[in-house]
């Protein structure tokens, strides 16, 4: 025979709240009824653009493009560069450079001592780097962030 | 063996690192409110500006030279700071976050060998210079007393090539010999005073005074300094930070302030500012403080000197809370208290003590816990605020009057975390 009566008061239980929510990530698999899910070794991250674009955090800058010199490298005005001052071998790269007072985006080439920066757009000339020039190497365009 | 890492002027580097224009030119920085010198060039301290100097002295020097001021812009010092620091990453598994512009690090992977750590100091200097643009000097010693003597060796002898390694006891005597003991780290100026007393003079001197004449002049703080002169370590590596004990927000307004209307804006723009510190750091507080006062040195246009008013007054509360809302009305409710009409009032602040950690807080008994919804409420806006830029979400009492806020005549642009502020290339 069950009992009539419920031996609990329902004071006994005390409301239970939601404090905090998780995301969870999506799964790489399908799960399966009844057994455990092999995709539970498989939880991954949201794929971030970061992973994608930059690898050396510390020494990456962004950059927004004036002028359209490098046009021919698909780089135009508007878009945002992603630069890494840590890359070292410049020579053939497109890089961010300070030349006398400004810094521009080109395509930086090494001919014997000296440093020629090339621009992609035929409009634009090449630029010699004379030993008197105040030059430098900002970084190498590692990325175009470019909107359509 | 342990590192000292310091960037050289490092305000002044933060702003040559994007902009190469100011290499070789005298720079400054001024301090919040564009009042004085807080950091200069080498070439600005060649010409004589001391650090410290007000504005408006300086403004004597602009007719002669050309130097080039900013305003402080604690936004990109911060994140430089915060890439340096992540770089000296690359170098060492420990890394002390000493100041803004300073870093212990733990050398022992390196080995003992002069040259290799020669080599290692010369690397790590060369990539955060390739990677940051700020030039760094670097002091390696046993100690970090002594890492600190070697650190302003390096700086200040050129043919050191900003590297000064302290291995030897005869590189260490030689070192200690030149030192004046009153720059020494842990020595005050109360312990300065003892030493110079007592014809103590040099670091090597402290270094080989009997122990217990130090204990008994200088306690067990000054016997520590002369053990970590003599190669003991006494100070460890700290690399996880502390969370702070009080939270204070109190920058000059940039004219006088006579009515509380505006004193009360300004109080509660502070207190947004330290509330969302608190809650960054994963704190609430226990005690409220407010403070204000006018201007030191105004005179009044008959030639006398201004009157003057200052005061403070602290309140418990009830419970510790991180909410602004709440930490609102407390603030004001005791700058009321406080204000006294027909000043001029130069500065207004906020401390936040009595910290605990969020979690630990408990309802007391004849008085309600934090109401959580306000609790909630404050993370809520602190996210908005995040993505959409600092104040977009705020009390209506932090008002709308922005010109009492400090001067900023000279910012460069935040050109690592604001988008729009971000260097531009033809």
């Amino acid at each position: 025979m069950p009992p009539t009566e419920t031996p609990f008061h329902h004071d006994f239980f005390l409301k239970a709240q939601v404090l905090t929510k998780h995301w969870i990530p999506l799964f790489h698999s399908f799960v399966q009824a009844g057994f455990p899910s092999p995709s539970e070794n498989y939880i991954e991250r949201v794929c971030d653009l970061n992973d994608l674009c930059v690898t050396n955090a510390e020494a990456t800058y962004f950059v927004r493009v004036a002028g359209e010199s490098m046009m021919g490298d698909r780089i135009e005005p508007g878009d945002v560069l992603v630069v890494d001052s840590s890359r070292e071998d410049a020579d053939g790269k497109i890089a961010i450079v300070w030349i006398n007072g400004e810094y521009t985006v080109k395509r930086v080439n090494y001919e014997g001592d000296t440093v020629v920066l090339t621009p992609s757009n035929p409009h634009f000339t090449p630029l010699r780097v004379n030993s008197g020039d105040d030059f430098r190497i900002f970084g190498l365009v590692t990325f175009v962030i470019h909107k359509p | 063996m342990l590192g000292l890492v310091d960037c050289n002027n490092f305000y002044v580097s933060c702003e040559r690192s994007f902009n190469p224009a100011l290499e070789g030119k005298p720079v400054v920085v001024l301090s919040n409110n564009d009042g004085c010198v807080i950091a200069r060039s080498s070439e600005a301290k060649a010409l004589g500006i001391k650090m410290g100097l007000p504005y408006f002295q300086l403004k004597e020097l602009l007719s002669q030279h050309e130097i080039k001021i900013f305003s402080s812009n604690y936004t990109l010092y911060g994140d430089m700071s915060a890439r340096v620091m992540a770089t000296l990453g690359q170098f060492s598994e420990e890394v002390e976050t000493y100041s803004i512009d300073e870093a212990f690090i733990n050398l022992e992977a390196w080995g003992n060998a002069h040259s290799d750590l020669l080599i290692m100091a010369q690397n790590l200097r060369a990539t955060v210079g390739r990677w940051t643009r700020i030039p760094v000097s670097i002091g390696v010693a046993p100690t970090k007393t002594l890492c600190k003597v070697a650190n302003y060796f390096s700086k200040r002898s050129p043919e050191n090539d900003g590297v000064l390694i302290l291995d030897t006891p005869a590189r260490i005597t030689e070192a200690l010999s030149d030192f004046p003991v009153a720059e020494l780290w842990g020595i005050g100026s109360r312990y300065a005073a003892v030493l110079r007393r007592n014809d103590i003079r040099t670091a090597a001197q402290l270094r080989d005074a009997p122990d217990e004449w130090i204990n008994r002049n200088l306690t067990v703080n000054g016997l520590r300094t002369a053990y970590e002169l003599r190669g003991l370590p006494c100070k460890m590596l700290e690399t996880e930070a502390a969370p702070k004990k009080a939270i204070c927000t109190s920058p000059s307004f940039g004219r006088l302030v006579p009515d509380l209307k505006t004193v009360s804006e300004a109080l509660v723009t502070h207190l947004s500012r330290a509330a969302e510190k608190l809650r960054k750091q994963g704190s609430a507080a226990g005690t409220v403080t407010v403070f204000l006062h006018t201007n030191r040195f105004k005179i009044s246009p008959n030639g006398q000197p201004a009157r003057q008013y200052y005061n403070s007054l602290s309140a418990q509360l009830p419970h510790p809370t991180a909410s602004t809302t709440e930490l609102t009305g407390y603030a004001q409710a005791l700058l009321k208290t406080v204000f006294r009409f027909g000043y001029a009032y130069q500065k207004v602040g906020v401390i936040l003590s009595n910290l605990v950690p969020i979690d630990h807080r408990q309802a007391a008994i004849f008085t309600d816990g934090p109401d959580e919804r306000l609790v909630r409420l404050s993370a809520t806006i602190d996210r908005l605020n995040h993505r959409y830029g600092r104040d977009k979400v705020r009390l209506a009492a932090a008002g709308y009057d922005n010109t009492w806020h400090h001067k900023q005549q000279w910012m460069s642009p935040a050109y690592t975390t604001r988008w729009r502020d971000i260097l531009t290339v033809k």
